[in-house]
């Protein structure tokens, strides 16, 4: 996968090279994956909101009222 | 009885990455929210079917994601909008106070077709190996690889990262407007 990664690295060196600009440390899979995991994680950072923890009591609560009919 | 105290609280665990998920496939997040809840609600109504020790998240991911889809479906594509509703609306977000990257990055994503921009999530930011996502997405791993190789080229090229490292709005925005919609 590091080797992967490398060879992705330098072909878009490369391209980029082509077309005017060095690739610079920039690589496009740091740069890219850098600004990727920040805007994942300006939502997954957040606190789990009420209503799913609200959500999942009811559904448990909602379970155990079936199954205490059953019985 | 601990065995679903122990389910629910490993779903909790993963209910912040499966908003982030979310958000990204649908670009709202009301509707991330949604999505969240029915996959909640899914999951809950299917543990049985679920192998303990196998990959929770994977499960979860592949439910919301088909919810999604289904969902994509029923209501047309009102969803893809090249227009960038998409991403005003994140914008809009409470929590993305002023974060240009961010929000500069969240356009790049939405020129994405929704396989790039799902693969390159899967992999670069939820941590999903190669394999994971293909069977979330249902597809060959060649192919997911080729989505994500795909998807990085085409954000470096939207960012200009293979540039100077210079990408303020302005070069951003014109090059979105310099570039024909893709699909």
């Amino acid at each position: 996968m590091d080797d992967r990664e490398h060879e992705d690295a330098t072909l878009q060196m490369s391209h980029s090279e082509a077309s005017t600009k060095s690739g610079t440390e920039l690589g496009p899979n740091s740069a890219i994956g850098k600004r990727l995991k920040a805007y994942y994680d300006d939502v997954a950072s957040e606190p789990v909101p009420d209503r799913f923890l609200s959500l999942l009591d009811a559904l448990d609560a909602a379970e155990r009222a079936s199954k205490a009919d059953r019985e | 009885m601990s065995e679903a105290l122990e389910f629910r609280r490993e779903l909790i665990s993963i209910i912040p990455n499966l908003r982030a998920f979310a958000a990204s496939l649908s670009g709202s997040f009301d509707r991330a929210d949604d999505l969240v809840q029915e996959t909640l609600v899914k999951a809950w109504d299917k543990q049985h079917t679920f192998q303990p020790g196998t990959n929770l998240k994977a499960w979860l991911f592949t439910i919301l994601r088909n919810e999604f889809y289904t969902q994509m479906r029923k209501k047309g594509r009102e969803v893809q909008d090249v227009d960038g509703i998409h991403a005003m609306q994140l914008a809009g977000h409470p929590e993305q106070h002023g974060h240009l990257d961010l929000q500069d990055f969240r356009k790049a994503l939405d020129q994405l077709p929704d396989d790039q921009r799902e693969a390159l999530i899967l992999i670069g930011a939820s941590g999903f190996s190669y394999e994971e996502a293909a069977e979330i997405c249902n597809c060959a791993v060649g192919t997911i690889k080729s989505r994500v190789s795909r998807a990085r080229t085409r954000i470096a090229d939207l960012l200009a990262l293979e540039g100077d490292g210079e990408y303020g709005p302005d070069a951003i925005s014109s090059q979105i407007i310099g570039v024909a919609p893709a699909a």
